[in-house]
C-alpha cells in the first residue's frame, strides 16, 4: 500500500487560496471550517519586513498525537489507507482533546458559534443527521473515515481527499493532475493549484516524484521538534512560522 | 448532638428547595440552549476548544479529589483527631464529582456515546481513558467506604483496605487528570511531569475550603452547636494544615509564574505577561482568594476564630475556581501554528449557557448536600478513636 504524501513548494505557491476554495466546495465544509486553509503573516520589522503565506493541511503525521489521546479511537492513522488519519464520526463523543493535541491547529468543531451571519447552518437545517444540508454536496459520505457533511458534536479534518485518491491504480508512484488518466484521483487541492505548488505521491515509492523533489528541493517538515512527523513536506524559502507576539492596535 | 444539624430543619428544607429551583432553572435553560442552538451556545471555539465547562469539571473533580485525601488522613494514616470530618470528608467528596460530572456530560458532543465508546474501544494510550477508568473506581470506592461507614464499621480489616484502595485511586485519578494536561508538550503553558504535585496540593486546598464550608453551613455557622469532635477538629489541626496548603498552593503558583516571565517561549512568557497578570480578574483572584486567606490563616489567632475560617473557606473556593479557570484557558490563547497571523492573544468570555452550567453544578452539589445532611448522620465518627484521642489531649496540654 501507499504512504500518501504532499508537497508543497513555497516558491511557487502565490497564497491565492484557491486550494482552500476548492477543498471548501469538494468537501461542503463551513466558513472557518478551512480544512486547507493559508496563513498570512509577517516577518521583521521595517525596513526588512517580509509579507509570507503557508498553505496549511492537515499533515497527516506519521506518529499523530491527535491519535494518541483521543478516548474512543474515533481519531486512527489507516496505514491501509496510504496513512491518512481520519475520524469515524460514530465514534467521536466531542471531548476535543484532539483538537489540543494537534499542534498545527488543523481540527476543527463546527458546532460552534457561526464566522460569518447568516449563519449558513440556519439556511440549509441539517437533515438525516448532518450539521446542515446544501442543495449541492458531494455524494461521496463516509462517516466512519470522517468523510462528507459531520452530524453535530464531531471533529472534522482534512482526509487527503480518501474518497478520490482511494480509488486510484493500485502502485501508482504519484497523482498528477496533468495526467489524464489519473486526473480524477487527485485530492481537490493538488488538482486545483495554479501556479502547480502542490505534488501528491507515494512517499514509500523510491520513483515517485515527491520523493525527487524531497531529496532535490530539500524539503522540510514543519515543527519538526514536536515528533509527530508530518507526510506533508514543504520546498523553497520561508518554510516556518514567524513566532505568534501580541500587536497593540 | 447531631440535633443542632440546621439542614435537618426547615432551614435545611428551605435550602433544598432554593437548590433544586436553581437546578431545575439553569438544567433546563442549558437543555434549551443546547437543543437549539448546539453548542454554538458555548463562546469556545476550534481555536480555544476547552472552555468554563471543562475548568468547571477540573475545579469540581479536584475538590472531590482533595476531600478524599483529606478523609484519608484518619482513614489511612491514623490521624484520629480527624474522624469527625472523614464522614463528611467522602460524602462530599462523592456528590461533588457527581456535579462535575454532571457538567462534564453536557460540555460534551455525545455524552452518551462516551459511556460505550470509551470502555468497548480500550484506547490505553489516552489520558482521557485511565480519566475515566480512575474516576469511575474512585466514585465507586467512595460510596462502598461510605457505606461501610453507614453500617458503623470503621475499623475493620475490609474498610481499611478498601480506604487504601480509595486512597489510591484519588491518587492516580486526580494526578492522571493533571497528566492531561501535563503531557501535551504541544502546550507549552501545561507541558509539565510535576503537574499532578500542583494538583494534589490545590487539591487538597479546594477539598479544605469545601469541607470548612459545609460543615460551618450544616451548623448555622455556628461552632458552638457543633458535635465536640468536629469542633476540636476546626479548633486544632486542621486550620494549621489549610494554611500550609494554601502556602505551597502559593510557592506553586510563584513558581510557575517566575518560570513563566522568565522564559523566551512566547506561548508561556506572554501567557503570562498579556493574558494573566493583565487580567484584573486574575490578580484579584491570586490577593484574594490565595494570598489574603494565607495571611489569616498563618496568624495563631485569627486561623481558629469561626468567622475567618468560613471567610477564608469562600475566598479560597472563589480563587482557586478563578485559578482552574487561568489554567484552562491560559494553555490555549496563544493560537496554535498560527505565529503573527494572529492579530492577537484569542479572546474568550464565558458564554451565559456557560456559566449556566457552572450554576447547575453548583446547584447540583447544595441540593445533594442538603440530602445528605438530611438523611444521614455525616458527622459521626467512631466512639473508641475519639476516646484515645481524648486520651491523648493531656500529653499535648502538657507538652
Amino acid at each position: 500500500m501507499a504512504k500518501w504524501g504532499m508537497v508543497i513548494d513555497l516558491d511557487k505557491c502565490t497564497g491565492c487560496q484557491a486550494c482552500t476554495t476548492a477543498c471548501s466546495m469538494e468537501n461542503n465544509t463551513l466558513p472557518g471550517e478551512s480544512w486547507q486553509d493559508v496563513l498570512f503573516y509577517h516577518e521583521g520589522e521595517y525596513p526588512s519586513a517580509q509579507m509570507k503565506w503557508l498553505p496549511r493541511p492537515c499533515m497527516q503525521c506519521e506518529k499523530p498525537s491527535c491519535v494518541y489521546v483521543c478516548p474512543t479511537r474515533a481519531t486512527y492513522k489507516d496505514e491501509e489507507a496510504g496513512g491518512i488519519v481520519f475520524v469515524d464520526w460514530n465514534k467521536c463523543i466531542g471531548c476535543k482533546y484532539c483538537m489540543i493535541a494537534c499542534p498545527y491547529g488543523v481540527r476543527f468543531y463546527a458546532d460552534e458559534q457561526p464566522l460569518v451571519e447568516p449563519d449558513i447552518r440556519d439556511v440549509y437545517p441539517g437533515e438525516n443527521g448532518q450539521l446542515w444540508s446544501p442543495p449541492y454536496q458531494n455524494p461521496e459520505q463516509d462517516w466512519r473515515r470522517g468523510i462528507g457533511i459531520q452530524p453535530k458534536g464531531v471533529v472534522s479534518k482534512c482526509t487527503f481527499c480518501h474518497h478520490k485518491v482511494s480509488k486510484a491504480p493500485e502502485g501508482v508512484a504519484d497523482l498528477d493532475e496533468d495526467d489524464p488518466d489519473l486526473v480524477e484521483y487527485v485530492p481537490a487541492c493538488v488538482r486545483t493549484c495554479p501556479p502547480k505548488a502542490r505534488f501528491f505521491g507515494d512517499l514509500d515509492n523510491p520513483e515517485s516524484n515527491v520523493n525527487r523533489l524531497i531529496g532535490d528541493k530539500k524539503g522540510v517538515r514543519l515543527l519538526d521538534h514536536t515528533g509527530n512527523r508530518p507526510q506533508v513536506y514543504y520546498l523553497g524559502a520561508g518554510a516556518g512560522i514567524p513566532a505568534f507576539s501580541p500587536r497593540k492596535s | 448532638m447531631s440535633d443542632n444539624n440546621v439542614m435537618k430543619g426547615g432551614l435545611g428544607t428551605g435550602l433544598l428547595i432554593l437548590s433544586v429551583i436553581v437546578l431545575l432553572g439553569s438544567f433546563g435553560f442549558v437543555m434549551y440552549n443546547l437543543t437549539v442552538h448546539g453548542h454554538a451556545t458555548f463562546n469556545v471555539s476550534s481555536n480555544l476548544p476547552w472552555g468554563q465547562p471543562i475548568s468547571t469539571y477540573l475545579y469540581f473533580a479536584l475538590a472531590s479529589s482533595g476531600l478524599g485525601l483529606i478523609a484519608s488522613l484518619p482513614l489511612v494514616f491514623g490521624f484520629k483527631q480527624y474522624y469527625g470530618l472523614a464522614k463528611r470528608a467522602i460524602f462530599l467528596a462523592f456528590i461533588i464529582l457527581v456535579s462535575g460530572m454532571a457538567v462534564l456530560a453536557l460540555e460534551l458532543g455525545h455524552t452518551f456515546r462516551m459511556l460505550w465508546a470509551i470502555p468497548f474501544n480500550m484506547q490505553i494510550q489516552s489520558a482521557m481513558f485511565w480519566m475515566g477508568v480512575f474516576y469511575a473506581a474512585d466514585l465507586l470506592f467512595l460510596l462502598w467506604k461510605f457505606q461501610k461507614m453507614e453500617s458503623g464499621d470503621w475499623d475493620s480489616k475490609a474498610t481499611r483496605t478498601i480506604g487504601i484502595a480509595s486512597f489510591l485511586g484519588v491518587l492516580l485519578a486526580s494526578g492522571n487528570l493533571a497528566l492531561i494536561f501535563g503531557m501535551m508538550s504541544m502546550r507549552p503553558f501545561w507541558f509539565d511531569g510535576l503537574l499532578p504535585i500542583y494538583f494534589y496540593l490545590t487539591a487538597v486546598t479546594s477539598g479544605l475550603a469545601a469541607l470548612v464550608f459545609f460543615t460551618y453551613l450544616a451548623y448555622g455557622f455556628q461552632r458552638g452547636a457543633m458535635p465536640e469532635k468536629l469542633q476540636q477538629a476546626l479548633a486544632g489541626g486542621l486550620p494549621k494544615l489549610f494554611a500550609a496548603v494554601l502556602g505551597l498552593t502559593i510557592l506553586f503558583v510563584g513558581v510557575r509564574a517566575i518560570t513563566g516571565l522568565y522564559s523566551n517561549n512566547p506561548e508561556i512568557h506572554y501567557v503570562w505577561t498579556e493574558y494573566l497578570f493583565a487580567s484584573p480578574v486574575y490578580v484579584a483572584s491570586v490577593v484574594l482568594g490565595l494570598l489574603v486567606p494565607f495571611a489569616l490563616m498563618i496568624s495563631a489567632s485569627l486561623r481558629v476564630n469561626p468567622g475567618i475560617q468560613i471567610l477564608v473557606s469562600i475566598l479560597t473556593f472563589g480563587g482557586l475556581f478563578a485559578e482552574r479557570y487561568f489554567f484552562v484557558v491560559g494553555g490555549q490563547v496563544v493560537p496554535l501554528f498560527k505565529g503573527t497571523w494572529a492579530w492577537d492573544m484569542i479572546q474568550y468570555t464565558p458564554s451565559i449557557t456557560e456559566w449556566a452550567l457552572t450554576v447547575m453544578g453548583s446547584a447540583l452539589l447544595f441540593t445533594l448536600y442538603v440530602l445528605g445532611e438530611k438523611f444521614f448522620n455525616l458527622s459521626a465518627a467512631p466512639e473508641q478513636p475519639m476516646m484515645d484521642a481524648a486520651a491523648d489531649q493531656p500529653r499535648q496540654a502538657t507538652a
